[in-house]
């Protein structure tokens, strides 16, 4: 035997069939929906990317104490990369007799490589610019209300006469929410000659490059091993962490249906194959009559297996990429700039998935074949019935488990999932025996063709829970896709309501606080949240000095270095949740502090461990009352470690406030900073606005991903279970001779499927409702967020009502031709 | 007989197999031989271990006990895909069924044999063989397109087109009207003497065994009578073919 060229002839005259053209449909979906979902998912990934790099104003940044040599600067040209010197400092601005703190950004002509500078000229009209000539500088709105001059006066910065050219608009600036100070824009030439960056300044110097995206990793594994001490690389993943939050979410968004399409797709291959194997029994028992072997027959059922895969794989890439092209050209706009360059990953990874998808959902049912004997020829019943447990049914458990844990990249993600699904399928078998149980005992009783169509479901016991496990997990699936997954971006969307705080003020001291809280109330701020502020170093934990060596978080050794501010409050602030322990009693014996859970992670904390925190002259050390999850994109006032309150008020202290005033309120702030020149007001409009425009682009984005995997998800599925119908073409053409009418097996199909659809619809309900709540908690970080379990039941109820009509419009064709037809074909 | 003229031997095979009220004795102690270019009809009542006798000495199936020996090679010793190579190369299968495959239309029904052997000209010999039985004309029909006697004389067509040594033939006619079945007799046994083939065959028909050289009757499981046919093989049946 060839095998290939039996493989080959076997597909030609079996493609006429259904199942194989089932097989290759499902799997052409699958592929479909899988590159055009991971291509689309990672264009916008790349967009959002690239999005952030306008923030920090490059692709990459190298940041150091001192200036970098110049060996960077050069290697990066060689690259091909463009690259922007700067320096930021604070420096003292003078106007006349006013002088404010600024924070002072140097740069050379090239700033910004990335997005764009917008200043004002003095006649108000906006342009495009970049850093300013020698000799000129422009500041920002509040920079000019504090020193009171405007656009086209005279300032002194470093010694010297600068003119005040523009008024930053807009500026590529890091985002950074505890910008201390006004911005003021310089030329690096002017600073480097005032000597404001030389040796001993607190200058930070940086190296912002810019090109493709290959040369920049390149450059930055160059870059990696030769960089000075103090130096360090800043990529436009760790660019801002309220962006991040943004970006992280969008990509669990992205993959989630990416996933979800994924599974609904082996669900798809897995009944086809299922069929394909069934019908495919008495070929082999033929086969292995006339004397082939078993390793011939496993190799040419592998063999026409991957014959039909790979054009099917490939005609599925092409279907993808197109539909994913058409996506971004409806909607125009979803992407920031010019669409990224088609990249070729994820198209790949989708060939490969869908491969995956088809050997591991389809290989069991195949390689029982193997076992078939050949005495089957005379005598169906004696294949022998395998009752041993089979590993190969793990296999189906296993890619998509592989699936998930790869496809998710993010570990909440894949075990919510994976939970998820497992709890569904075994929910599934659980219920499902217990109702065949009931439905044995209950269509005793009954009468005529419902008889009938509820007894099928407990003959075909075996069928029955594989066919209401993958309707169980498919429905499931898409009722994530089409309510979970919007109800969430929904509340994503309203994360961020009008009244978020969009001003700090950071300083106010304690006999300020009721003065200018009343200020504030009095110009229009509402939202107002003040909290204590105390500045200090971690010093032990639980007794033992921390080693930045000891932790695998390189996060870790900046805490450990730096400075660590701590807060306290009666009460559980909002946007904080408790997670393990109690909040403090009033009267702790002991000083007691609650940490974030960022932070458990990070320094290996429990429970009862001790931290010692040194404020001022002051040491105390508290033990670890509670740990809280934070919302750090709530933009309040938020602290990784909060004391409890009796502890705390004895330690030198300050206050900061977080505040919402709407419309254009810098020149109201600049009375109020005149008149407490140690405050500091800090500006969030800008990164709010940044923050709400990608959620905007990305939900829109990911409305679309959701919308298209659920359209490719419901059409495999329906044609894979349509295909089922035709398990009942033999039983019903043996009914139609026996005289039933076509309405009594309209009954009897419609029984069956409305047992099979009721089961696996109530199962998708609770299933997606618990998934969607898990997902909310665990990954998207949306704590209040409740199922629309309204929403959801009429979703599941439609799509069970359809699974229910496809497997009854696939019998009505058998039931409305000829029995004899069908008869002579069995 | 001598060893070199035996087609085929059993000697004191049994068959016991696990069913729902114990172990059930299918076939006790049976022997039996043909020689080369003989036929041999297997008759019984339903139950009587006819067809598992058949599937025995095919190598479809292993004894419980006793050992078989086919074209020179004692199956004991042969593990299932030894004797599927063994089948492939020497023996040949007629089912009462039919067993066409319902995806392929006649002429690759025919090819079957041919195809697991990786002949180039299995469709030339299919051709030929289907054009042996008179259908050459219905070589692109499908089995659902053809009649029950069409049907196994496509059947017939896929046994002989290897020129196998043995032919296993069970209930050929069972499943055929009297006309037509004995009309597929007729060409079973033609096609069995241009091939020199040897016969091994299952039946209830008593004509279609008495063309049979040696006939054989089963009684749960045991040969109680062996009847030779001098006749054998002259006679063509009385019926008038279809």
């Amino acid at each position: 035997m060839r095998p290939l060229a039996f493989a080959a002839r076997s597909l030609r005259r079996e493609f006429r069939q259904a199942e194989l053209a089932t097989l290759a449909a499902a799997l052409v979906l699958a592929v479909a929906a899988l590159a055009a979902v991971a291509t689309l998912a990672s264009r916008v990934e790349r967009a959002i990317l690239a999005s952030a790099a306008e923030l920090i104003g490059g692709d990459l940044g190298l940041n150091a104490g001192k200036p970098l040599p110049p060996e960077f600067a050069a290697e990066a040209q060689r690259r091909g990369l463009a690259t922007n010197r700067l320096a930021d400092f604070p420096s003292v601005v003078f106007a006349g007799e006013t002088s404010k703190l600024a924070d002072v950004r140097a740069s050379d002509d090239a700033f910004p490589l990335r997005s764009e500078l917008r200043v004002l000229d003095a006649k108000g009209t906006e342009k495009t610019a970049h850093a300013p000539p020698p000799g000129a500088i422009y500041a920002d709105r509040s920079a000019l209300a504090a020193l009171d001059v405007d656009v086209g006066a005279q300032v002194q910065l470093g010694g010297r006469d600068l003119l005040v050219a523009g008024e930053i608009a807009q500026s590529p600036d890091g985002g950074n929410v505890f910008r201390l100070a006004p911005r003021v824009l310089m030329n690096l030439a002017d600073a480097q000659a005032s000597g404001l960056i030389g040796v001993g300044s607190r200058a930070r110097h940086r190296l912002l490059l810019a090109g493709d995206a290959a040369a920049i990793a390149d450059f930055a594994a160059w870059a990696k091993p030769r960089l000075p001490d103090g130096a360090e690389l800043t990529t436009v993943e760790d660019a801002q962490q309220n962006l991040r939050t943004a970006f992280e979410r969008g990509e669990s968004f992205l993959r989630l249906a990416a996933l979800l399409a994924a599974l609904l797709s082996g669900v798809a291959v897995a009944l086809a194959a299922q069929r394909f194997a069934r019908r495919k029994t008495e070929e082999v028992a033929l086969l292995r009559c006339l004397g082939a072997s078993r390793g011939e027959i496993l190799v040419a059922l592998l063999l026409e297996l991957g014959l039909l895969a790979l054009p099917a794989c490939l005609l599925g890439l092409a279907v993808g990429l197109g539909l994913q092209e058409l996506v971004l050209s409806l909607a125009r706009g979803l992407l920031p700039g010019t669409a990224p360059g088609l990249p070729w990953g994820p198209p790949l990874a989708a060939f490969a998935v869908g491969l995956a998808v088809l050997f591991g959902f389809a290989l069991p049912p195949l390689l029982r074949l193997r076992e078939i004997e050949p005495m089957r020829v005379f005598r169906r019943e004696s294949a022998r019935r395998l009752r041993r447990f089979d590993a190969l049914y793990l296999l189906p458990l296993a890619v998509g488990a592989v699936l998930i844990f790869f496809g998710a990249g993010n570990p909440r993600l894949a075990a919510t999932l994976a939970a998820g699904f497992a709890g569904v399928a075994l929910a599934t078998l659980a219920l499902g025996s217990l109702l065949l149980g009931l439905v044995r005992t209950a269509a005793s009783r009954l009468r005529g063709a419902l008889r009938f169509g509820l007894a099928n479901l407990s003959r075909r016991r075996r069928l029955t829970l594989l066919q209401a496990g993958a309707l169980s997990l498919s429905l499931t699936a898409l009722a994530v896709l089409a309510v979970v997954g919007p109800s969430l971006l929904a509340r994503w969307r309203a994360d961020l309501p009008a009244d978020t705080p969009n001003w700090f003020v950071l300083n106010l001291q304690t006999d300020q606080r009721a003065t200018v809280e009343q200020r504030l109330r009095e110009l229009g701020a509402t939202n107002l949240n003040t909290l204590p502020l105390a500045v200090g170093k971690l010093v032990a934990i639980n007794g033992r000095a921390p080693d930045p060596n000891d932790y695998e978080d390189r996060r870790a050794a900046g805490w450990i270095n730096g400075e660590t501010r701590v807060s306290w409050s009666d009460a559980l602030p909002e946007a904080n949740a408790l997670l393990q322990g109690r909040w403090f009693d009033a009267t702790p014996t002991a000083p007691q502090i609650s940490v974030d859970e960022m932070w458990v992670r990070m320094f290996h904390l429990k429970l009862g461990d001790t931290m010692t925190l040194r404020v001022g002259e002051r040491e105390i050390t508290a033990t670890i009352a509670s740990i809280r999850g934070v919302d750090w994109d709530s933009f309040r006032v938020n602290f990784f470690l909060m004391l409890d309150p009796a502890s705390g008020a004895g330690l030198p202290h300050s206050h900061v406030a977080s505040f919402h005033l709407a419309g254009d309120a810098t020149r109201a702030l600049a009375g109020l900073s005149r008149d407490h020149p140690n405050l500091s007001l800090i500006d969030l409009n800008a990164i709010l606005d940044r923050v709400r425009d990608i959620i905007a682009r990305v939900s829109r984005a990911v409305a679309w991903v959701l919308g298209f995997s659920l359209a490719a998800g419901l059409l495999v599925l329906l044609a894979a279970l349509a295909s089922t119908a035709d398990e009942r073409r033999h039983e019903t053409a043996l009914l139609r001779t026996l005289g039933a009418h076509a309405r009594q097996l309209d009954v009897a199909v419609l029984a069956e499927f409305a047992v099979l659809g009721l089961l696996a619809g109530s199962i998708a309900i609770v299933g997606a409702g618990a998934i969607g709540t898990l997902l909310a908690r665990q990954v998207f970080r949306l704590n209040d967020y409740l199922p629309p379990i309204g929403e959801l039941s009429l979703v599941v109820i439609g799509a069970a009502l359809a699974v229910a009509l496809a497997g009854w419009i696939g019998t009505l064709r058998i039931a409305r031709t000829s029995p004899m037809n069908v008869l002579r074909r069995a | 007989m001598s060893a070199d003229t035996i087609a085929l031997s059993a000697s004191e095979i049994s068959k016991v197999v696990d069913g729902p009220d114990g172990r059930l004795t299918i076939l006790d102690g049976v022997g039996l031989e043909v020689a080369r270019g003989d036929s041999l009809a297997i008759v019984g009542a339903s139950g009587s271990g006819k067809t598992t006798l058949l599937g025995l000495l095919a190598g479809l199936d292993r004894p419980s006990r006793g050992s078989i020996t086919l074209a020179g090679q004692c199956l004991d010793a042969l593990d299932e895909e030894a004797r599927a190579r063994l089948r492939r190369r020497l023996v040949g299968f007629v089912f009462q069924s039919f067993h066409l495959l319902p995806a392929l239309n006649a002429e690759e029904n025919v090819m079957l044999p041919l195809d697991l052997e990786g002949r180039a000209d299995a469709r030339e010999r299919a051709a030929e063989a289907l054009a042996r039985v008179g259908l050459e004309r219905r070589r692109h029909h499908y089995p659902h397109q053809l009649s029950g006697g069409e049907q196994q004389r496509v059947a017939l067509a896929r046994a002989f087109v290897h020129a196998p040594q043995i032919l296993f033939a069970d209930e050929p006619t069972g499943n055929l009207d009297q006309r037509t079945g004995a009309s597929v007799g007729d060409l079973l046994f033609a096609l069995n003497r241009e091939h020199a083939t040897t016969l091994v065959l299952v039946t209830h028909d008593a004509r279609l065994a008495a063309r049979c050289a040696r006939s054989l009757q089963l009684r749960e499981g045991r040969i109680v009578d062996t009847v030779a046919n001098p006749a054998a093989g002259e006679s063509r049946s009385q019926e008038p073919a279809a």
